[in-house]
């Protein structure tokens, strides 16, 4: 399944780039995360609860950071697996500046396997466009009140 | 498959069902077409279920001061097959029909499938062209919502924990309104491809009102007021039809899966809005 679009962060490219990169935000904004834990340089282990209507999934995800050319792109490489089935993920993230705004870019590939793929193939599309607008929405709201901390006095 | 272990309740009152469900912990269970399927894949496990299969207050269609009110438990059956849906929201009927299969119409209701908001059911596209309301009960008060508010998003209704969808309400159709509901089926499910679902006016050569409601395209039905506007004041001719319809899928992130790419189905959206004009052209009176 291809996954594209945009997503514009109020906030500079810099701190976007930097923002999607940190540990702790994307803890705090991934939909269900339970825990995240560095691995690695550039690696992390994942726990999420994925809550989808009445469907709920624990799954034990990988991620790596590769390719890195900050402040541009870096490519994104997820590998999850569950007990109701698994995913494996490719994607490239650009950062165009936009005004003091960022428009990061995603384009990639996901392949999603085992049991939720079989039953939920008619909702994947859709439900990973909600799961990637989740994501972002409460990343611009995080990387905005960081910001505002950052700078009181 | 077999499910999990589940405790399982059956209220036979409606103060009783509010009461169990009061701790919002428990998962309603409203004809379970699209609940237990989930559950024995073991995709679903929620450890309490409350049946509101006997709740008799939840049962009825009745009229009410220029409206239809459809208690949440009527299966698809009940408002297909009731006279006075029939005579009094036909287009409300026209959608029940074509829900699924005779089993899930028998069993599955209208409050259970808005509540499990499928991108792709059919209801809601005729409730979006109806502007019908939704009537919400808990055990801490009552609420109503637009349908257009009540779904939020693909799997995703406004529905708090430990409410309920009390009913649906919708206004009675004036007999000069022409009503259809055109759906591109998808054989295996039931499920729509894409639905479009009509109502229109005519007086004095022209079309004065139009509401047309999508489903299946994006990840939550939509109103479609571009087609609608498009279509107003004109006359209603073949030409004018194709005109409005081909905006339908404009601006719209739409759906993709194994039976339609977002792009084959920004064309079905246009081909079956454009039948469902048609067709509810030319049943006005």
């Amino acid at each position: 399944m291809k996954v594209g679009g945009s997503y514009t962060l109020p906030v500079p490219r810099e701190r976007a780039y930097q923002g999607l990169q940190d540990p702790e935000i994307l803890a705090k904004c991934m939909p269900g995360t339970e825990q995240l834990a560095r691995i690695g340089p550039d690696e992390y282990e994942m726990k999420m609860k994925v809550v989808i209507a009445v469907v709920q999934g624990l799954f034990t995800a990988k991620i790596r950071i590769a390719d890195q050319k900050p402040p541009d792109e870096f490519r994104l490489l997820v590998e999850g697996s569950g007990k109701v089935g698994f995913l494996k993920g490719d994607g490239l993230l650009t950062f165009v500046p936009a005004g003091g705004s960022t428009e990061v870019r995603y384009e990639g590939d996901v392949q999603v396997g085992g049991m939720i793929a079989g039953v939920g193939q008619r909702l994947l599309d859709t439900t990973a466009k909600i799961v990637i607008r989740k994501f972002f929405e409460r990343m611009s709201e995080e990387l905005t009140q960081a910001g505002q901390a950052a700078s009181l006095p | 498959m077999i499910p999990q272990n589940f405790e399982y309740s059956s209220p036979s009152n409606l103060n009783e069902a509010l009461a169990l469900l009061a701790n919002g912990d428990a998962k309603v269970l409203a004809g379970g077409m699209s609940l237990i399927p989930l559950m024995k894949l073991r995709l679903a496990a929620p450890e309490r279920l409350v049946d509101l299969g006997r709740v008799a207050d939840l049962k009825g269609i009745r009229e009410d001061g220029g409206n239809l009110h459809i208690g949440s438990m009527a299966t698809h059956y009940d408002i297909e097959s009731s006279a006075l849906v029939h005579g009094r929201c036909p287009l409300l009927a026209e959608a029940a029909s074509n829900i699924g299969d005779v089993q899930v119409r028998n069993m599955g209701t209208i409050g259970g499938s808005i509540a499990h908001a499928d991108p792709a059911a059919d209801y809601p596209a005729s409730l979006l062209a109806l502007e019908a309301k939704v009537r919400i009960t808990s055990a801490k008060g009552e609420r109503t919502l637009p349908i257009d508010q009540f779904l939020v998003d693909a799997l995703t209704s406004a529905l708090e924990p430990g409410e309920i969808v009390r009913e649906v309400i919708v206004p009675v159709e004036s007999a000069a309104t022409g009503i259809s509901y055109q759906k591109m089926v998808q054989p295996a499910s039931g499920f729509a491809i894409v639905g479009a679902a009509v109502r229109v006016r005519k007086s004095g050569g022209k079309v004065t009102f139009a509401r047309v409601g999508i489903t299946g395209l994006a990840a939550k039905a939509f109103r479609s007021t571009a087609v609608e506007k498009l279509l107003e004041t004109t006359a209603g001719s073949a030409a004018d039809i194709q005109k409005a319809a081909a905006v339908v899928s404009d601006n719209v992130d739409a759906n993709s899966d194994l039976h339609a790419s977002a792009d084959y189905r920004r064309q079905m959206a246009r081909v079956y809005t454009a039948r469902a004009l048609a067709q509810a052209l030319s049943r006005t009176s």
